[in-house]
């Protein structure tokens, strides 16, 4: 998977290239609306990571050209500006997610799952975790046919978990990621610990987790 | 009551009153005159009479009798001459009755004593009433037609002058005032007017709008740019982290990095409830939602269950369904009451309750109260709960002290009042109460 990040400000472009490479995917950094242009008449992408606040140019405007150009890529757009037009306009224009700085790596990666995911057409993905099975598509996770029975909450944990499996995820990070913006810190950050409680209380009752690791001092981790 | 209505209505009354002032004194006016013409007429014929004893002399006249009378056939005017023995009347002019061939007449009459060749004469000549005031009625009709007539154009031509006059006012009140709100999105035209005051009025209004317009823009400028200033070394130094986070690094190097990560997040949260309390401030929100807020309270509830569920607490809510309220912003109005639950939740305590009830007040405004079952507010620190940073004395200490100020920025912006009440160490009721107007029918 080809990726195309623009992006002004080099330190987070070169942030953003060096996380995705750990994930396999090509990466080109484009730090001007101009040699973004350029890149996307020279290659095709599948994603095309689009910063709004671009020197050159308004962002919004690359995007509309962006669309034209290359048609098939999916573009998140990205701004720190905040205003709720730029988000409005760019999903208007075609714009397939929206992250508004400071954002975090691992979300950005869920969003580009998630967009994978809606895009394939699979109606069903479903990843195999220990014994159990997680449908991404229907929100449930189960083991031998049978749902495990996880709230709303518990999946996006969950799921978060295994997308990001291998890595210790903190509890700010976890709860960052199913609180959004509403997220209030520590406090928030002591409900992971509940929501993982509850995880590990109604999957034990159907076989061990014990791939669902805690990290002293840090957070969780899905070890597979 | 409009300009317009007070100028047309004073003008009608002043000409009424005008109106009145003649019919009233008109009949009263006209006899002066005509008494005034008719003593005029008497005094001339005086005149002629003496003119024609001196070319005569007296006793053709009186041609041996003691009186002379001449009077008109109807009787209308009549002079008199007769010997007096002494001066009896003074000379006047005076309206008495005389009788003429048996008739009772009512005369405005001449009286004039003389002396002729040493001997004392009386002179009369009257004329009747009735013939003095013949013109009066025709006249005084007329006079009240073309009164009549002059003030219906006077008030035809006031009513249209004042109307053009004040156009340009009215226009500057619809345009300017009434069917612009802020912040002002189209571009004013100057109104067209010949009146150095209303062009002056309406220079200085625009000037004026023009004005806010600018620092509003400039606000949201600065609100927009410093949002990317702060936003963007925020999220180069999270990603930073993140990146640091998934390398190999021993575990107290981690351990820090997990601390600067979590104080990293708090400066965002702060940052980004201060750019929103901004916002807010900056009206960069839109207030044209139609909310079913019982919906509203459900979602959030839903959404904090898992919370509620792991501190035991038992949540009744009584709300009208059904019920939409208008004139709101949906993201702003659930980040209130989003506010306002968790706070409940978070200062509840261990299988506690919370009560979420709606109703209608006698001034048909909506008031939802949210309350708790916790530890309370001391009554010195009520007042101080929605200021920015106050944290009161709360034992649990979390939170940046801005979740008040956003409910109460939201509040402020949407004209929607909240209220607190609290009782120490038995909980905590917030009252948060939707004007009439946003009640939707």
């Amino acid at each position: 998977m080809k990726v195309l990040i623009v992006e002004d400000e080099r330190s987070m472009a070169l942030e953003v290239e060096h996380f995705l490479k750990r994930s396999s995917w090509l990466c080109d950094l484009a730090f001007t609306a101009r040699q973004a242009k350029q890149f996307m008449e020279e290659g095709s992408y599948d994603f095309i990571l689009l910063d709004l606040g671009l020197p050159d140019q308004d962002g919004l405007k690359v995007l509309e050209e962006a669309r034209k150009n290359c048609p098939d890529a999916s573009y998140i757009i990205i701004t720190a500006r905040g205003k709720l037009e730029d988000r409005i306009m760019g999903l208007d224009l075609g714009a397939d997610d929206y992250l508004s700085k400071p954002f975090s790596l691992l979300e950005l990666q869920s969003r580009m799952h998630a967009i994978v995911r809606r895009k394939s057409g699979l109606n069903n993905s479903i990843v195999a975790v220990g014994d159990f099975s997680i449908h991404l598509t229907n929100r449930v996770v189960l083991f031998n046919e049978e749902d495990v029975g996880l709230s709303k909450k518990e999946f996006d944990l969950l799921s978060y978990l295994v997308l990001h499996k291998n890595r210790p995820l903190t509890r700010m990070q976890l709860s960052e990621h199913i609180w959004g913006g509403f997220s209030d810190g520590d406090y928030d950050s002591n409900y992971i610990d509940v929501h993982i409680k509850n995880i590990r209380k109604k999957m034990t009752a159907f076989a061990p987790v014990d791939w669902l690791q805690t990290i002293r001092g840090v957070g969780y981790k899905i070890k597979l | 009551m409009k300009l317009l209505t007070k100028l047309t209505l004073f003008s009608t009354i002043s000409k009424l009153v005008i109106v009145l002032l003649f019919v009233w004194l008109l009949p009263i006016l006209v006899d002066r005159v005509a008494f005034g013409y008719a003593d005029y007429r008497l005094k001339q014929q005086e005149k002629k009479v003496f003119d024609v004893i001196k070319t005569n002399g007296i006793d053709y006249y009186f041609a041996g009798d003691s009186t002379y009378g001449s009077y008109t056939l109807l009787k209308e005017e009549y002079v008199s001459l007769e010997k007096a023995n002494a001066l009896v009347y003074p000379d006047t002019l005076q309206t008495a009755e005389r009788i003429v061939e048996g008739d009772t007449l009512n005369y405005r009459m001449l009286i004039r004593n003389f002396d002729y060749n040493d001997r004392h004469y009386t002179l009369e000549i009257g004329k009747t009433i009735a013939s003095i005031r013949q013109y009066n009625v025709p006249l005084q009709r007329i006079a009240l037609y073309v009164l009549a007539a002059l003030v219906g154009i006077t008030l035809l031509t006031d009513l249209f002058v004042t109307r053009t006059l004040l156009r340009p006012l009215s226009n500057i009140i619809r345009d300017k005032l009434i069917n612009s709100s802020f912040p002002f999105r189209q571009t004013f035209k100057p109104v067209k007017t010949s009146t150095a005051d209303f062009r002056y009025l309406d220079e200085s209004l625009m000037a004026l709008m023009q004005q806010i317009t600018q620092d509003f823009e400039r606000e949201r400028a600065f609100t927009s740019n410093a949002s990317h200033e702060l936003m963007t070394p925020i999220g180069i130094l999270q990603t930073k982290m993140e990146n640091l986070m998934l390398s190999e690094i021993d575990e107290a190097a981690q351990q820090r990095l997990i601390d600067m990560m979590t104080i990293l997040a708090r400066l965002k949260r702060i940052v980004n409830a201060l750019l929103l309390i901004s916002r807010i401030e900056n009206a960069q929100y839109a207030r044209t939602d139609v909310v079913n807020i019982d919906q509203l309270i459900h979602e959030i509830t839903d959404e904090l269950s898992d919370r509620m569920e792991s501190k035991n607490i038992t949540l009744q809510s009584d709300m009208q369904k059904n019920l939409q309220l208008k004139q709101l912003n949906r993201d702003l109005i659930f980040q209130l009451f989003y506010n306002l639950i968790t706070n409940a939740i978070r200062y509840n305590r261990e299988g506690g309750r919370i009560d979420i009830s709606g109703s209608y007040d006698n001034s048909g405004s909506y008031a939802i109260t949210i309350s708790d079952t916790g530890q309370g507010i001391p009554d010195d620190e009520l007042n101080v709960i929605f200021n920015r940073f106050k944290k009161g004395s709360n034992p649990t200490g979390e939170g940046n002290g801005l979740g008040l100020s956003i409910v109460q920025s939201i509040a402020g912006y949407h004209g929607i009042t909240v209220s607190v009440k609290s009782w120490p160490g038995a909980g905590t009721a917030f009252t948060v109460t939707f004007p009439q107007s946003m009640v939707a029918e």
